[in-house]
């Protein structure tokens, strides 16, 4: 059943794939609507699975590398279902359709693995902690992927040069706006989830902060965004420097998500982590 | 076939068919500079009293006048030898312009020219900005207007109602009207990749003449609320601030105004570098590094090419400009070949459609003709005969109808054939035959079968 829906899945971020490819190549109104209901059909089915799966487990389906990726890449379709709702990005749609079709496709990996959730890890906290955490590394990435296709557009109005495709992106400004926003609302619930974790580590060990790899990349990445929203709001940054930047914060994000979890042992990259 | 409807008919050839021929008379963007079309314009919402008036002027039938943002065209079937003249008179006159030299702004189309030219506007192939959407409502709502202060009737309706069905055919059959690729509207579109709401920015005028008027009211079309006009002459930028409701800053304090400008559009001539890195650096400083879109259309250039190197700067000049619009033309030069194509198989059909009404009347002449020289014959016959008795009288009959169908299947089959033809070829030939057999009716001229109802009178 839940095979099912994940293959159904699968080929809703397939087509939602190649209809914003089709858009991209040749303007078309009716495979941009077809792109984003098939985001949203993918969307409903991840979200159907994940809810019948914590159910079943009795807690939220967070037992590892799989299981977090595809929550992950079911929350950045998520986000950005609700970003297109405000404003027609339907050329980020080509970017997301993947990212959907990734997920899916780790959750149809991972659908046979029920994990014997600790007692410890019981505490309601550790899934607040985690939930807010993927929230806000999925905010992160859309504005990562927002501030690649901003460089991109950017480079191609300097240099003069038009195509097919520039004309169907937004202009420099929206997308300059849409990844300070993506940024506000990663940092705000990275924050949160930070809070949340240190205070399960009080009531699970005792401790607020353990010293382990995950956490001080963790500190890292709340740093490198503060100080990149510090440069947006009160300096000034944006443009092309805000885009960089912002990009850097994803792939500092990106070590602290991957390589710490494979390279550094921890309470982070056990099979809840 | 009886008698009267066949007289009537004849009487219908033989009556001159001269009511008229469908002109286009004009001035517009291909014909005219800014400077005299501003000057002629004609407020959409007098169109009517305008038609009227035209109406008189040239002792037309009807008439429709179509008066948008780069286009003063008189749309009428008229029967004067020399519709341009009363035209360039009028327009002299009422708008108070010099009539010398007017002629050469002007423009005029006849007959099918003339519906080929109301089928381009429609489909906005004349227009400025090819493709663009506006051009079909207008005329819609400006025919409209002449309708109901009864310049027009059913004559221009005809030619009218296939105009709005050829410019919608264009713009569901072809791609035309996706990208705007005049200059102007290109740096619009540029602009549009870079800002998010041009409602909220400020365009400056460096300069203010006919290309920064153009730039002006195109970026006030896309919705630009904020306009600073700064030119050398005080007086000229008080005036373009005027007519747009924009803030006139004399040329010498330019540095001041320039971070408030969004967009910058240069069009100073025989200058030179009027603005280089150090003005846009401390501009950037103040708009707290907000992205200018500069757009140079001076000849010689106004801005220091060395800007484009700022960050936040993007630097078109007109060739840049030209380039990025002639992308846009090539990308859809195919779509403007379609659209032509449309165009020219509408005219095609609607003389065709009038061509069928040609032949008939020519068939039914012959027909008609023949007949009344075989009764009259058989008739004199007759008298030399006044003993024939019954059988004898319908042998003469069938055998006087049998030369007359015989002489007359040739031509018959190829007049039925020839309507199939191109207009002018059906023309030509159908004079032909009525010169051959002396059917004594006039030339057919073809915009006089847009004249509906007219022929329906029985002469």
């Amino acid at each position: 059943m839940e095979a099912l829906l994940l293959d159904l899945a699968l080929g809703a971020y397939l087509i939602a794939t190649l209809a914003a490819g089709v858009t991209l190549l040749q303007p078309n109104l009716k495979a941009t609507r077809l792109g984003v209901l098939a985001l949203v059909a993918g969307f409903m089915l991840g979200s159907v699975v994940l809810l019948v799966r914590s159910l079943r487990l009795g807690a939220l389906v967070l037992s590892g590398g799989a299981e977090q990726v595809a929550l992950f890449s079911w929350l950045v379709v998520g986000i950005y279902l609700v970003v297109q709702l405000r404003s027609r990005l339907a050329a980020l749609a080509g970017l997301v359709g993947p990212i959907g079709f990734i997920g899916a496709l780790a959750a149809l990996g991972s659908s046979e693995q029920p994990v014997d959730v600790p007692e410890l890890l019981r505490s309601p906290w550790l899934p607040v902690h985690i939930t807010l955490a993927v929230v806000g590394d999925a905010a992160f990435a859309l504005a990562g992927l927002v501030s690649a296709i901003y460089l991109w557009q950017e480079r191609q109005l300097k240099a003069r040069a038009t195509g097919k495709a520039l004309a169907r992106l937004p202009s420099l400004e929206t997308l300059d706006r849409l990844s300070f926003r993506l940024l506000a609302w990663g940092f705000l619930t990275l924050t949160l989830s930070i809070m949340a974790g240190a205070l399960w580590a009080e009531l699970a060990h005792g401790r607020m902060l353990n010293w382990e790899p995950r956490t001080i990349w963790t500190v890292v990445v709340w740093l490198v965004y503060a100080l990149l929203l510090h440069g947006r709001a009160s300096v000034g940054w944006g443009g092309r420097r805000a885009a960089r930047l912002t990009i850097v914060g994803f792939c500092v994000l990106a070590v602290s998500l991957v390589g710490v979890r494979l390279l550094a042992p921890g309470s982070h990259s056990g099979a809840y982590g | 076939m009886n008698a009267l409807g066949a007289k009537g008919r004849v009487e219908k050839l033989r009556r001159p068919r001269r009511d008229g021929e469908l002109v286009v008379l004009g001035v517009s963007h291909h014909s005219a500079p800014v400077e005299l079309r501003e000057r002629i314009t004609v407020a959409p919402e007098h169109v009517g009293a305008a038609a009227l008036r035209m109406r008189e002027t040239l002792r037309a039938r009807e008439v429709v006048v179509l008066s948008t943002c780069n286009r003063l065209e008189v749309i009428a079937i008229t029967e004067l030898a020399d519709p341009l003249e009363a035209f360039a008179n009028e327009l002299s006159r009422s708008h108070d312009l010099p009539r010398l030299g007017l002629d050469h702004h002007l423009y005029l189309h006849r007959g099918r020219a003339a519906l080929r030219h109301l089928f381009r506007v429609a489909s906005s192939l004349d227009s400025m900005v090819l493709g663009e959407p506006q051009i079909l409502g207008q005329i819609k709502k400006q025919f409209r207007q002449a309708a109901a202060a009864a310049a027009a009737a059913g004559g221009l309706k005809r030619c009218f109602d296939r105009a709005f069905r050829v410019g919608k055919r264009v713009r569901t059959e072809t791609a035309i009207g996706q990208l705007g690729v005049s200059v102007a509207s290109t740096a619009v579109e540029l602009a549009t990749r870079i800002f998010d709401d041009l409602a909220e920015k400020t365009v400056m005028l460096v300069g203010a003449g006919e290309m920064a008027e153009l730039a002006a009211r195109h970026f006030r079309r896309a919705g630009a609320h904020g306009l600073i006009v700064v030119n050398r002459s005080f007086e000229r930028a008080v005036e373009l601030s005027r007519v747009f409701g924009g803030t006139p800053v004399p040329l010498e304090r330019i540095e001041p105004y320039l971070h408030m400008a969004d967009i910058v559009v240069g069009s100073v001539g025989g200058a030179g570098w009027i603005l280089g890195p150090a003005h846009f650096t401390e501009a950037l400083r103040l708009r707290r590094r907000r992205p200018m879109f500069l757009i140079d259309l001076g000849v010689p250039r106004n801005f220091d090419p060395a800007v484009n190197e700022l960050e936040g700067v993007y630097l078109y000049d007109m060739d840049d400009l030209d380039r990025v619009a002639q992308e846009h033309r090539e990308q859809r030069s195919g779509e403007a070949r379609k659209a032509e194509v449309i165009v020219e198989e509408e005219v095609e059909r609607y003389f065709r459609q009038l061509s069928d009404g040609e032949v008939t009347p020519t068939i039914v002449a012959l027909r008609d003709k023949a007949e009344r020289i075989r009764q009259a014959e058989v008739e004199r016959a007759l008298h030399s005969l006044p003993d024939a008795d019954e059988a004898s009288r319908a042998v003469l009959d069938a055998m006087s109808n049998a030369i007359v169908n015989k002489l007359l299947h040739g031509p018959l089959v190829a007049l039925k054939e020839l309507a199939r033809e191109e207009a002018a070829v059906v023309e030509e030939a159908a004079e032909m035959v009525r010169r051959l057999f002396a059917l004594e009716g006039e030339t057919p001229l073809l915009p006089t079968a847009l004249v509906e109802g007219e022929d329906d009178e029985g002469g």
